[in-house]
């Protein structure tokens, strides 16, 4: 493993104290002192110039940064973090808090785009406006009320605060962070044998807490 | 309707973090747009990806990229974003997934008696390649394996193998451990989504004979 990797993974382990320990379950996540949906709903309702800079100060190295760890290069990076910032605050008031978290309503809009560019190549004609099209629900809205719409939300939330917080971990270094199984081992100080067997299990607990809800 | 077959936890996390090959994720995109069931999956991840956001290494911009971002906002950009301008739509797209609005449908291809299909235009080179695929009521396919892996979700009409009974918005994963010989259901044509890696390998002596003039 190289320095850099190793340097890499000690900085997390000490930034993060017990990884374990930061990240118990989604719903009592200390960190949540700043109301980012509050500041959207600022920007939706006022163009808010502040809050709106707050987002940026906060969000912006950090969609970069997860780009960048998550196979960017810098100056994809780069551009789709100012365009997902620049859509943040076009769409604001397009944010429901009711059906989405903030920061997962961020992380949609980024990765959005990064599809989205890849998807352009040579045609950035068709961008932007329609990488919400992503996987609407068809058709969209008619059977979908508002209210469904929450009670979704609702469930999705439910069984997240249920999924065990190892499990829910593992998930997140796995698929949304794309570390390698052998980094996860060390990261967690775990075996190898057990992060492979607790991201397969973790992906069918998920899958039955949610299947739980009709 | 009812969904009966869903793709593997493990497709629907890539496509959740936007890290699945272009081809696959337009199918699973069909999927997921029809699925209450994997959507909220997929929502469930989404709110990890937040969590993933939060916790990444931030990465300084460039100097001054909040005052660009804001000359831009501020600028006429804000209020006229360019307007999209989706694919227009034939008369035989009535149905097809939203997604497809994103990409150009080539032209109808023969490829057999019943059987005949239209590629998904996908720019860049990625590792699979989409088509929709149209088969007559009652097509028997070959019995076939495939090299890599295929991605269906089925649009319209319905078609069946050892695996079960596949009808609109079910997802069918064939890969090279799965031998099988779908049968068009006899009531309607089948349309399906596509995405396929590798090739198709068609069993048995006919099979062999006819494969090399079965480009899919």
């Amino acid at each position: 493993m190289s320095v850099l990797l190793q340097r890499q993974i000690s900085g997390h382990a000490r930034r993060s104290g017990s990884i374990a320990k930061r990240w118990p379950r989604v719903k009592e996540r200390p960190e949540i002192a700043v109301d980012w949906a509050g500041l959207i709903g600022q920007i939706a309702l006022r163009r808010d110039r502040e809050a709106y800079r707050r987002l940026f100060e906060f969000f912006a190295p950090r969609i970069k940064g997860y780009l960048m760890r998550t196979g960017s290069s810098e100056a994809e990076a780069e551009e789709i973090a100012q365009e997902a910032m620049i859509a943040l605050w076009r769409k604001a008031d397009r944010f429901d808090p009711a059906t989405s978290g903030a920061v997962a309503w961020i992380f949609t809009i980024a990765r959005n785009l990064r599809i989205d560019a890849v998807r352009r190549g040579r045609r950035a004609e068709r961008m932007l406006q329609v990488v919400e099209a992503e996987y609407l629900p068809e058709p969209v809205e008619s059977t979908e009320s508002a209210f469904s719409r929450s009670q979704e939300a609702g469930h999705v939330e439910f069984a997240l605060q249920r999924l065990p917080a190892q499990q829910s971990e593992v998930i997140r270094l796995s698929y949304l962070e794309e570390r390698p199984h052998s980094e996860i081992a060390e990261l967690l100080g775990i075996p190898l044998g057990t992060v492979k067997s607790r991201v397969r299990l973790a992906m069918s607990r998920l899958r039955e807490l949610l299947d739980v809800l009709k | 309707m009812t969904i009966e077959h869903h793709p593997p936890e493990e497709l629907l996390a890539r496509f959740a973090a936007g890290r699945l090959d272009q081809a696959e994720h337009i199918v699973m995109s069909a999927h997921v747009s029809m699925c209450v069931r994997c959507r909220r999956f997929v929502a469930a991840f989404e709110r990890l990806g937040g969590a993933a956001l939060e916790a990444a290494e931030p990465a300084a911009l460039a100097a001054g990229a909040f005052d660009a971002v804001m000359a831009r906002i501020g600028g006429g950009e804000a209020a006229s974003p360019a307007p999209a301008v989706p694919r227009p739509r034939r008369a035989d797209d009535a149905g097809l997934p939203k997604v497809l609005d994103l990409y150009d449908i080539g032209r109808v291809r023969r490829i057999a008696p019943g059987l005949s299909m239209r590629p998904i235009m996908i720019p860049g080179a990625g590792k699979s390649r989409a088509f929709l695929l149209r088969s007559e009521p009652g097509t028997r396919m070959l019995e076939h394996t495939h090299t890599e892996t295929e991605l269906t979700c089925v649009l319209e009409g319905s078609f069946s193998h050892e695996g079960g009974h596949f009808g609109p918005g079910d997802f069918d994963l064939g890969d090279d451990t799965i031998d099988h010989r779908p049968i068009v259901g006899a009531d309607m044509p089948c349309v399906c989504l596509v995405a396929m890696s590798g090739k198709l390998r068609i069993n048995g002596l006919l099979g062999r004979l006819i494969e090399p003039f079965i480009r899919l």
